[in-house]
């Protein structure tokens, strides 16, 4: 039979967002493939080298859309290593508090979406009910709904509220109990397992030298995590593990495993929140008043020519980095260049070469494992 | 307890690192140092500085020498002001994380505390100056690390650097029908920045004009 290409996307369910799949199919298999992005390359890059260090962040809260609280901490480390800044320890808390909670968002979002891939309908509702709780504690902390514009250049904007810490505890108890619920739906369900077993393939080493990392990696049997091997932030201080995942064959981790793995990492997320809030230095139920120096340092606003920020930080998808060198507009004032990786822009196209040989139904399977957001890829 | 990598690991790894770098080009204008980040934990990292004609033999030698598995992020800088040293940069960052193979139904778990030699996690940054000029241009390393693939498609799209031996280049965040020789990152191009003023006197633009009028474009 003739070979042919079938164009997936830009409007197409599996893909999450707007971009292309072109697929060469003979018959029902997939013999070639080719990824299409940057319809909303926005120029973040270029946008940033006409502002300062404060005004980037929002801009970067916009990179991934379901994901703000991380990449805003992502380009504020680079930032602070660039400008040499401190952050009290309050404050860390108080960021990796934040960027848990938003971890436990995100890969809700992600199982959302992932379930009408798959045919299970009920999932969405579920998991949108339960993101909504995580969005309320974050609403408190930056003032809207999804784009939070909370972390600054040597600390946090303002303080956890008074009673911030018991919503977040009653909160991450009951959802600790949801993720059980979900399981019984899932792990039981044939369609389920049938659609997710067995397809999708991918070994550790494939996927680290194609630049894939995070929670895939993970699934495919190592505890490789950026909390850890570049240490940043209070990891070290509370009470964690890498979630990871035994892959069920040697040809690496299937669609399966990588689901298992972000199951196992909002539960690590949990286990993470609750130990953190009782170690907070000040006190979980204190509010200390912004610029407090419990929650921020002064740091410079200018960054002299020559001077270079760089930060590895644990994405919802993977690793994100920021490189930003200093010396630009305003004596300073602005970066010369700031420049991001986004783990999904390397991502999207190894995934697409792995679903060479597999049927065209496991298509969404695949992409959908993988958690693709278009808005840091194309950025 | 989480784990973490300590300082005597991160800063015994970096040492080694130059000292092997070191070792194997000495007299080949390759540049190692260990440089220390100057925030959170100030991790401790590799930064190599060397011309582009020896840009394929430090790679080949991270790769398969020092473990480099995962080649993070690839990017162009412009300096329109520059000289013949530099008025082009490259800047590769890379990682070597303890990352291998398991047997199915298996799993690795590393306790960071007791890792050694090339399985501690490490940072390189490669600076690669280039002279000023039309047609920067660098090796790829596209064979090497097949993660370098997509950066270096994404650094010629936006800034406009050749990498010679690239297979299958094409525009990825550009329009693909966007004119040749257009790399927005490139500095000739301004951003378009409409101030307050402009926005209160003539809020719907009629009258505005773009700041880079008669400029190169």
């Amino acid at each position: 039979m003739a070979e042919m290409w079938i164009t997936m996307g830009p409007q197409h369910p599996m893909t999450h967002g707007l971009w292309t799949l072109r697929v060469k199919v003979d018959g029902e298999t997939v013999t070639d493939t080719e990824a299409e992005l940057g319809y909303i390359h926005r120029g973040v890059e270029k946008i940033c080298e006409a502002r300062d260090f404060t005004q980037i962040t929002p801009y970067c809260d916009r990179l991934c859309y379901v994901s703000a609280m991380t990449w805003a901490h992502s380009y504020i480390m680079a930032a602070e290593d660039l400008l040499e800044a401190e952050v009290p320890e309050r404050a860390e808390y108080i960021r990796l508090m934040a960027a848990e909670v938003q971890r436990l968002a995100s890969h809700l979002m992600w199982l959302g979406a992932f379930g009408p891939d798959i045919g299970n309908l009920t999932l969405m509702t579920w998991c949108l009910r339960d993101r909504e709780m995580f969005l309320d504690l974050l609403q408190e902390l930056g003032g809207s709904r999804m784009h939070y514009n909370y972390p600054r250049v040597g600390g946090v904007k303002r303080d956890i509220p008074i009673g911030w810490a018991n919503r977040l505890k009653a909160k991450v108890k009951l959802f600790e109990n949801r993720i059980k619920e979900y399981e019984m739906l899932l792990d039981e369900s044939t369609i389920w397992l049938v659609r997710l077993q067995g397809v999708g393939y991918a070994t550790a080493e494939d996927q680290i030298d194609a630049g894939v990392t995070g929670p895939n990696i993970r699934a495919a049997g190592v505890n490789t995590d950026a909390r850890w091997t570049n240490p940043y932030s209070v990891y070290d201080q509370v009470d964690w593990e890498p979630a990871v995942e035994k892959p069920t064959s040697v040809k690496g981790a299937d669609c399966y495993d990588r689901y298992r793995v972000r199951m196992e990492e909002m539960r690590q997320s949990c286990r993470m929140l609750l130990d953190a809030i009782e170690k907070i230095p000040g006190g979980a139920n204190t509010h200390y008043q912004p610029g407090d120096e419990m929650l921020i340092t002064k740091a410079p606003t200018r960054a002299p020519e020559g001077a270079t920020g760089f930060s590895t930080y644990e994405c919802t998808r993977g690793v994100s980095n920021f490189y930003i060198q200093g010396g630009g507009d305003g004596r300073g004032k602005n970066p010369y260049r700031v420049s991001i990786r986004s783990p999904m822009f390397i991502t999207i196209p190894y995934v697409a070469k792995t679903m060479i040989g597999y049927k065209v139904a496991d298509i969404p399977a695949i992409m959908g494992s993988f958690d693709p957001c278009i808005g840091e890829t194309d950025r | 307890m989480g784990m973490t990598i300590t300082q005597k690991q991160n800063s015994e790894a970096a040492n080694a690192a130059v000292e092997n770098l070191n070792e194997r080009f000495s007299d080949s204008g390759v540049s190692s140092e260990v440089v220390a980040h100057s925030a959170g934990k100030k991790q401790e990292f590799v930064r190599i500085t060397c011309s582009p004609d020896q840009w394929r033999a430090v790679a080949k030698h991270l790769k398969h020498e020092l473990g480099v598995n995962h080649c993070a992020m690839v990017t162009g800088t412009h300096y329109p002001s520059g000289n013949d040293e530099r008025g082009w940069e490259v800047a590769y960052h890379m990682h070597r994380w303890p990352i291998h193979n398991v047997e199915a139904h298996t799993m690795t778990v590393y306790t960071g505390e007791k890792l050694k030699g090339d399985d501690i996690p490490m940072e390189f940054e490669i600076f690669i100056p280039l002279p000023a000029g039309d047609s920067p241009s660098v090796p790829s390393i596209q064979d090497i690390w097949e993660g370098a693939d997509w950066n270096e498609k994404e650094t010629w799209d936006l800034v406009g650097i050749d990498f010679e031996g690239h297979v299958n280049m094409h525009r990825v965040l550009n329009p693909h029908d966007s004119p040749t020789g257009f790399h927005p990152l490139q500095r000739q191009h301004k951003i378009r920045y409409h101030d307050f003023n402009e926005m209160y006197d003539d809020p719907q633009g009629f009258g505005r004009k773009p700041v880079d009028e008669g400029r190169i474009k």
